[in-house]
């Protein structure tokens, strides 16, 4: 126990000294993961939409040959990008970039690594969002579709008015996922000298060898986000799915619509009103009918 | 003879290998109502999805005011905005409410205004006696409101011709009945329908005309009065014998 409660001395040391470089540290992390997030999941809506435009046999061979080239093009894109670790590709893009360009394209500074960060974390999200997209927009019954184009729709229409918005809604738990991975998983940008949460705790530890101390810290700050982050999405996938009631719009009010509410003189089954139904069909059906049919 | 709406000609349809449609050749005129019978299988809804470019025929032609659809170059959108379509599984869009889906075709094929929309939208609601669910999204209510609800998102694009696939096969008997009645105050309106039908009272009512499809071919058509009570082929007796004995 005195264990614990040395570790929590410490750590209140550490927060009280570092505080600053921390909160900093905690603001780089979410607004790079709430950047590239964002980011990403344009990229893979761009590319889950590119992937699913249909074609049929029939159609003229250059629209043909140009949609099979756009799913290549994805498909590499996509097992490139998720199939190889993130460290590396931030150095192969970091790095690699100025070499193979001489120069002429460099990260330069803050704001290049900033730039290098953004750009890196976006197309990682966005190979493992171009799936879910696709998967997301494969789902949607067909059924949908079809009655889009029944009633004149194009394909564009159809997939903006129709597709898309049950898709988007289907794929949020997903787009949640990658939020919450990027917020952990920015930490390994450290590669190239970006200065997010994990980056402060490894400059703080090199001053003072309080790793284990400072590594808690850093546990508690990461779950404190990822949980604010699930929270807020819960939040947001509820606003989505709307209310569960509707309301009826009638002008006249003593047409009663059968069958989809219960009429107010005719009670809940919990009041007293429907108590006293209740004894009465008991007694009818230990006596029999005594009122008389009516 | 009343001015022709649609012509099937010689019409065939094959998957793979497998042919649903052979020599497909009937008319339809302003204000028929048509019914297409037969047993399930016999290509009857493989037909009407033909007719509105659902499927691609393999052969034939389909001519919309004597101009063929099927060729080249010919803009299926248009064309199927002029020919509304009523779905077996309503097919009503999840994401939107009862109003919105009655609207969305109105706004974004045929470029009404909002307003505009909204009126007609109402209109046809009120006439299917869904005008009180306007708020409502498709997962809060039930199979035969569903229905008349996509009977009235087809009617808002004021189509020249309405199709039905089966629209009662995946509902119960009472709300069969609800679906039914809108479709007998649509035929009596005069509206030009045709009607994929298990339900042979409608077949034989409320229709002028019936085609009775057997393994892909029409087996016998002609007037409904005519077919039911007196079928020449064989084939359609022994599948209207079966309707009148069950």
């Amino acid at each position: 126990m005195d264990k614990f409660i040395e570790l929590g001395m410490d750590m209140a040391a550490l927060w009280g000294q570092y505080w600053d470089r921390y909160l900093s540290g905690i603001r780089s992390t979410l607004i790079l993961a709430v950047v590239a997030t964002l980011i990403g999941c344009l990229i893979g809506l761009i590319c889950g939409i590119l992937n699913t435009i249909p074609y049929a046999k029939n159609d003229p061979l250059p629209k043909r040959f140009l949609l099979k080239l756009i799913r290549v093009v994805v498909r590499i894109y996509v097992e490139v990008f998720r199939g190889t670790p993130m460290v590396l590709q931030a150095v192969f893009i970091y790095y690699g970039l100025p070499y193979f360009t001489d120069q002429q394209i460099m990260f330069r500074g803050n704001s290049g690594m900033w730039l290098a960060a953004i750009i890196i974390v976006s197309i990682n999200t966005g190979a493992y969002m171009a799936e879910s997209v696709r998967g997301g927009i494969i789902s949607i019954d067909p059924g949908q579709t079809e009655g889009a184009k029944a009633i004149g729709m194009t394909h564009v229409q159809t997939m903006t008015s129709v597709i898309l918005p049950q898709a988007l809604r289907n794929i949020l738990p997903q787009i949640g996922n990658n939020f919450i991975i990027n917020i952990k998983d920015t930490s390994v940008m450290f590669i190239i000298g970006f200065i997010e949460f994990f980056g402060q705790h490894r400059n703080i530890v090199g001053n003072n060898y309080m790793y284990f101390q400072s590594a808690a810290i850093e546990m508690i700050g990461y779950l404190c986000m990822t949980l604010v982050a699930s929270f807020l999405l819960r939040l947001l996938e509820r606003r989505m799915d709307g209310a569960d009631s509707y309301e009826l719009a009638q002008a006249d009010q003593l047409t009663m619509a059968a069958g989809t509410y219960s009429h107010p003189s005719r009670g809940t089954p919990f009041d007293e009103r429907s108590k006293e139904q209740r004894e009465r069909i008991r007694q009818e059906l230990k006596h029999g009918r005594t009122r008389g049919d009516r | 003879m009343s001015n022709t709406i649609l012509e099937v000609r010689h019409l065939s349809k094959t998957f793979g290998k497998n042919e649903v449609l052979r020599d497909i050749d009937f008319t339809v005129r302003a204000g028929d109502v048509t019914s297409i019978i037969g047993a399930s299988g016999s290509g009857k809804s493989t037909l009407l999805r033909c007719i509105n470019l659902l499927e691609t025929p393999t052969a034939g032609a389909i001519l919309f005011h004597g101009q063929d659809i099927t060729g080249k170059g010919m803009k299926a959108a248009a064309y199927r905005s002029k020919v509304g379509m009523v779905f077996q599984s309503f097919n009503l869009f999840n994401n939107m409410t009862v109003l919105d889906n009655c609207m969305v075709g109105q706004i974004k094929v045929l470029k009404k205004s909002k307003d505009e929309a909204k009126e007609n939208a109402m209109k046809y609601l009120e006439r299917v006696g869904m005008a009180p669910y306007i708020n409502a999204k498709p997962r809060q209510i039930s199979g035969g409101q569903k229905q008349r609800v996509a009977i009235a998102r087809a009617l808002a694009m004021e189509p020249e011709v309405l199709l039905f696939d089966e629209p009662t096969s995946a509902l119960d008997p009472e709300m069969v009945g609800e679906v039914l009645d809108v479709m007998r105050s649509l035929a009596d309106g005069g509206m030009t329908m045709l009607v994929v039908t298990h339900e042979m009272a409608f077949a034989r009512d409320v229709s002028n005309h019936v085609v009775f499809m057997s393994e892909g071919v029409i087996c016998e058509e002609g007037d409904p009065k005519e077919v039911f009570s007196n079928p020449k082929q064989q084939r359609t007796q022994e599948f209207l014998s079966r309707f009148a004995r069950g």
